[in-house]
């Protein structure tokens, strides 16, 4: 069956009645290729593509307010946290970055979605709604396995939000540069009180947060010696496999060098800054 | 249903109706809610134009232009097209005159087998509509969804950039000899 609510209140009380039966569908760019595939099936279309209101960015102040099909293709364009942009920038193709959103590749929940590891970075926050009310989680609390996360069979993703960072970026690594899954990927962000946050794609059963490095920076900061055991750090901490794209020892690797990358870039940005400032 | 012919589904269950825009003109189509974008343009409106080749989005032959910007028809629900416009590749020429991008490709020999050519002229002519004058890096960025397998790429890079330059209306496709080459 196919459901194409014309409102929220709508949509979430055809999810309410159908529960796990029911499927949002955005842009399908997960969805139509898993049907096709054989991979999955669904029995109840529910198509948010008729109900308004649900595709923005929005700058309010120092946090950005996210529509859950908010495309990467206007990811790609906000200026206001840089690894989001460049994390989306990295998705398919511009026709796919068209049609994919942001809810839909955090409710595909893939270890290797590129926006949910910036978003991991960023410590965004996600409004999940119910026909009864809705609720704040917090990203780290969100997946829970590969394609599983903690919405509720009656719930959806309503909102994604993140503070600004006082500098972020994101690294990642295919086998190609275009249109392919990261054989890892990462996103260091440096946020307004000089905590640094690293989350890593394609490492672990989820997107990762390197708690151990971040640990290590907090106390020895971005000076050349510390990232340098940062990058070895996090070569331990990851816990990858292989598969047919790389081995568990090559993601290692590619981690530690995509993390010492990345922190490089933050420490030159931040001295860049320090330089520039009023004596 | 997805990925199968009409036939299996005997699109039996045409139970959902459809109004959109196909090259600026109105249609309502009785579907069953289940088939792609792809597949109401080929076995519907007989738009044939539209290619299908890898069903999952990687190969860029199925791009069409919604409202304006280039998708992948094959990912697309067509019941999700409720009063979209779309644009497919027969809507760019206008009667014997085609459009530039298309007579770039032409005079460029950035065609082969040409399966691959429709979605690469839409995806080249959303790129000159948001960025009339790009770098040749820009255009391999645009085009990075667009796989060919005949051309290797450098003629198609080298049409669309041709394309960026071209001034002006197309010219009619009457006498191809007749117009310079670059
Ligand atoms: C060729 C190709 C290349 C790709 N490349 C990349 C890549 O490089 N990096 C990457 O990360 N991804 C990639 N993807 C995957 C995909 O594009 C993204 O994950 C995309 O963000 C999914 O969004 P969607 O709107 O298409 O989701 P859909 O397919 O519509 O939905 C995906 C899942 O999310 C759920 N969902 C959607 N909206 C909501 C909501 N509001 N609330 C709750 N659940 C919801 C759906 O029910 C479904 O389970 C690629 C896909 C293709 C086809
Ligand atoms: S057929 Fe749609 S992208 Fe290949
Ligand atoms: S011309 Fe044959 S696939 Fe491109």
């Amino acid at each position: 069956m196919f459901h194409r609510p014309s409102t929220l209140t709508e949509a979430l009380e055809l999810k309410s009645r159908l529960k796990d039966k029911g499927v949002f569908l955005a842009g399908g760019t997960d969805l139509v290729v898993g049907v096709a595939k054989g991979r999955l099936a669904v029995e109840h279309w529910i198509d948010l593509s008729g109900v308004p209101g649900l595709s923005y960015v929005r700058e309010e102040r120092e946090e950005l307010a996210i529509g859950p099909l908010a495309t990467h293709a206007m990811l790609e364009r906000s200026a206001f946290a840089p690894a989001l942009a460049q994390a989306a920038r990295t998705v398919g193709g511009p026709a796919i970055r068209n049609r994919g959103t942001i809810a839909g590749n955090l409710g595909t929940a893939s270890p290797a979605g590129d926006v949910s590891v910036a978003l991991l970075a960023l410590d965004a926050t996600l409004t999940l709604v119910r026909s009864q009310g809705s609720r704040a989680v917090p990203i780290r609390d969100f997946f829970v396995g590969p394609g599983k996360t903690r919405i509720a069979p009656d719930e959806m993703i309503q909102e994604v939000r993140i503070r600004r960072p006082a500098d972020s970026a994101f690294l990642k690594l295919g086998k190609r540069q275009s249109v392919a899954i990261a054989l890892v990927s990462a996103a260091a962000v440096r946020q307004s009180d000089g905590r640094v946050a690293i989350a890593l794609g394609s490492v672990a059963p989820v997107p990762l947060r390197a708690a151990q490095t971040e640990a290590h920076l907090a106390i020895a900061g971005l000076a050349p010696d510390a990232i340098r055991e940062a990058a070895g750090l996090v070569s331990a901490e990851v816990k990858p496999i292989d598969d047919h794209r790389a081995s568990a020892d090559y993601r290692r690797a590619l981690s530690g060098v995509l993390v010492r990358r990345l922190l490089e870039q933050l420490a030159a940005a931040s001295s860049n800054h320090e330089s520039a400032a009023p004596v | 249903m997805i990925g199968s012919t009409p036939e299996a589904t005997g699109q039996a269950e045409r139970s959902w109706t459809l109004s959109f825009t196909v090259n600026g003109q109105r249609h309502e189509l009785a579907i069953h809610p289940e088939r792609t974008l792809l597949e109401v343009l080929r076995e519907d409106l007989h738009l044939t134009g539209t290619k299908g080749a890898c069903l999952e989005g990687e190969c860029g032959s199925c791009i069409v232009l919604v409202d304006g910007v280039p998708q992948n028809s094959c990912l697309i629900l067509a019941p999700q097209m409720e009063g979209r416009e779309v644009v497919t590749i027969e809507g760019l020429a206008d009667g014997t005159v085609l459009d530039p991008v298309q007579r770039a490709f032409v005079d460029n020999g950035a065609v082969q087998c040409g399966f691959c050519t429709p979605g690469v002229v839409l995806s080249t002519k959303a790129l000159l509509a948001t960025n009339p004058h790009p770098t040749y890096d820009e255009v391999r960025r645009g085009l990075e969804g667009n796989i060919c397998r005949c051309t290797g790429y450098m003629k198609v890079l080298g049409a669309a950039m041709a394309a960026a330059s071209a001034e002006g209306p197309g010219v009619a496709d009457a006498s191809p000899e007749d117009r310079p080459r670059p």
